[in-house]
């Protein structure tokens, strides 16, 4: 049986420190600008630098989120990123845009390779593509069950990452396919976010997704009315902590499982770190391979995860506040709605 | 010169429409498999419509189903043997894992990457290039200069999307199943209507086709193509997914002016076909990303 790296987040030194010191095998950090997410959940590279010494002195290593989309006008700075933390020491880099893999892997032929849960996989034949490209993992999408892993594991012999989320959902599909936030705003960077050479999206750096798909929307046919609209729906809904499918994911093989959350309180990610750590090595060494026995844990975790993750995305939504100011140039020429 | 081309989605849609104004048609819809009799799901209708299309002197392409699971890989095999027999001129792909299987069958025929590639650089079009992509859609979150820069460096054909609905997310179910019929237990094509996302609030709208949401606003590019064409640029496109034929071949009939006009040296008459456009579009008009902004934007050519 593979032993499956835990990875947890690092959205900042407290985290990284806590996430090591209560089990995790790797870190993941963003560098501002890079990684998908507003820069308070970014780390500064002397942050990064001191988190590849810390972890690394303990036994655990580093992988550095690089998932944007890079414009192609910055292309040769997302890779001189990529050279400098692996010159200090990261492990690995986790990326999105199929380009920079062969690049990459020609580059730095040691790193471990991850493809973001970003690149938006559909199928088995995808993970075998990326796999021909040179990546070491791929993160699949938070719905696939064992079976879709062993799929995956039998077409090539990339690794399989998973998310600790579980969702039977499968409707629209994120990230990866999705652009709603941009078509509805489209943000500047400011000078903390540490670069511009392109527009910011939740695609393109540091610019976070304002969920768009969390807001309530009425949904209707265009001749429908008021008794045939479906008022006040979400577009996604939200995912749940995996536990029950643990034993099995490792069984088909997962070899790393990432816990999300860099954006959360330090609290919370240190104790789901070491809750996870005891699930793992309980199923790995036989121990504790009923997942009942976690109920109680998991349900009062489970709690204090949704409430975080409720304040963040009304957090992401008030960012968007201001949605409808781009339509004023085309109403001003008559031209609009 | 140029080529300007649309979508089709079905037999009924081809021979209903009015494609004169366009020199090519993107056959089938890549978002849902259900869709009626869509070209991309049906391989027993592909045939007749290269034949119709080819009869009309049009270059004909192929939409494949864009975000295949592993219970769909085989339905879209089948559509690709059929379709290799025959004289299409493109294959759109949206899904890396199916350019590796196109490969592995040792498809001859030239693959277009669709907008759900998410293509955003150079590097990964020249990756894309060994797998026998000729032209790809940019994300449409790139801006102009990126896409220039893109067609350049890689080099590669690129299509610019110039008119219609923004394709913004595609989804592995129909949400107009799922939430404005429940209950429902097949498919009884109710996005043959438009549907419509309205947040609560009332200030921003999308249109949701089931499987595919897209923008509320309709990108426009007319009043800048004599721009886009001095960019080297000479592929576009008419999204016309969800659209009434007439209003597609309206559509199609403006940009075909358009394009004529600059061919000939001569000067656009935007303004008029702006006005036009502008009646068409039941949210407004938008530019999309080009000009570097969110995509709901409109940016005039003063």
């Amino acid at each position: 049986m593979v032993r499956p790296t835990l990875l947890a987040p690092a959205g900042g030194l407290d985290m990284a420190r806590a996430a090591v010191d209560a089990g995790a095998d790797s870190l993941y950090v963003g560098p501002l600008g890079w990684s998908r997410r507003p820069y308070e959940s970014e780390m500064g590279d002397a942050d990064i630098r001191t988190a590849i010494d810390y972890a690394g002195a303990r036994g655990a290593d580093v992988r550095v989120v690089l998932n944007t989309f890079p414009s192609p006008f910055e292309y040769q700075a997302w890779l001189d990123q990529a050279q400098r933390f692996f010159d200090w020491g990261a492990a690995g880099f986790i990326v999105s845009d199929p380009g920079a893999i062969p690049r990459l892997r020609a580059r730095l032929p040691t790193a471990v390779l991850h493809v973001s849960v970003g690149s938006g996989i559909s199928n088995a034949a995808d993970a075998a593509f990326y796999r021909d490209l040179g990546a070491d993992l791929i993160v699949v999408p938070y719905r696939w069950d064992e079976a879709e892993v062993r799929r995956a594991r039998a077409q090539s012999d990339i690794g399989i990452e998973t998310f600790l989320f579980a969702t039977v959902q499968t409707g629209k599909i994120c990230p990866g396919k999705c652009i709603m936030s941009s078509y509805l705003k489209f943000r500047d960077w400011t000078p903390l976010e540490g670069k511009d050479a392109c527009y910011g999206s939740a695609n393109r750096g540091a610019k976070e997704c304002y969920r768009v798909c969390q807001t309530r929307w009425a949904f209707a046919a265009a001749d429908a009315d008021e008794a045939q609209t479906a008022p006040g729906l979400k577009l996604r809904r939200d995912a749940h902590l995996m536990l029950d499918q643990i034993p099995g994911m490792i069984a088909a093989g997962v070899s790393c499982f990432k816990l999300s959350g860099r954006e959360r309180p330090t609290p919370i990610i240190r104790d789901l770190v070491a809750f996870y750590r005891r699930v793992i090595d309980g199923v790995l060494d036989g121990s504790a391979t009923d997942m009942a026995v976690y109920a109680d844990a998991m349900a009062v975790l489970e709690e204090r995860w949704v409430t975080e993750k409720r304040k963040r995305v009304d957090t992401l939504m008030a960012r968007a506040g201001r949605y409808g100011e781009a339509t004023a140039p085309l109403e001003a020429a008559g031209l609009g709605a | 010169m140029f080529e300007l081309s649309t979508d089709c989605s079905n037999p009924q849609e081809l021979r209903g429409g009015d494609y004169d104004a366009y020199d090519a048609l993107y056959l089938g819809d890549f978002s849902c498999p259900d869709y009626p009799n869509n070209f991309s799901s049906h391989p027993e209708t592909l045939a007749e419509a290269v034949r119709i299309v080819k009869d009309q002197g049009k270059q004909c392409y192929l939409r494949l189903y864009a975000v295949p699971s592993n219970h769909e890989l085989d339905a879209v095999k089948r559509v690709i043997e059929t379709a290799t027999a025959l004289p299409f001129d493109g294959f759109e792909v949206h899904n890396m894992g199916l350019l590796r299987v196109l490969r592995e069958l040792g498809c001859a025929t030239p693959l277009h990457l669709g907008v759900f590639g998410n293509l955003y650089t150079h590097e990964t079009a020249r990756v894309l290039k060994e797998y026998g992509v000729t032209r790809v859609y940019p994300n449409p979150e790139l801006s102009l200069r990126e896409v220039v820069f893109i067609k350049d460096q890689t080099p590669i054909e690129v299509l610019i999307p110039v008119h219609g609905k923004i394709p913004l997310v595609i989804s592995e179910t129909c949400f107009i199943m799922e939430n404005a019929h429940p209950g429902a237990e097949k498919c009884s094509f109710f996005c043959a209507k438009g549907h419509w996302l309205t947040r609560s609030q009332g200030d921003w709208s999308l249109k949701d086709a089931g499987r595919m949401t897209l923008s509320g606003k309709d990108l426009c590019m007319i009043e800048h193509m004599d721009l886009l064409a001095a960019q080297g640029l000479k592929h576009f496109f008419v999204q016309g997914h969800g659209e009434e034929r007439a209003r597609v071949a309206t559509i199609g009939r403006a940009y075909r002016a358009a394009l004529d006009a600059i061919a000939a040296g001569e000067p656009t008459a935007s303004a008029a076909s702006l006005a036009s456009l502008a009646g068409l579009a039941e949210m407004g008009l938008c530019n999309g990303y080009y000009f570097e902004g969110a995509g709901q934007q409109y940016v005039g050519r003063q």
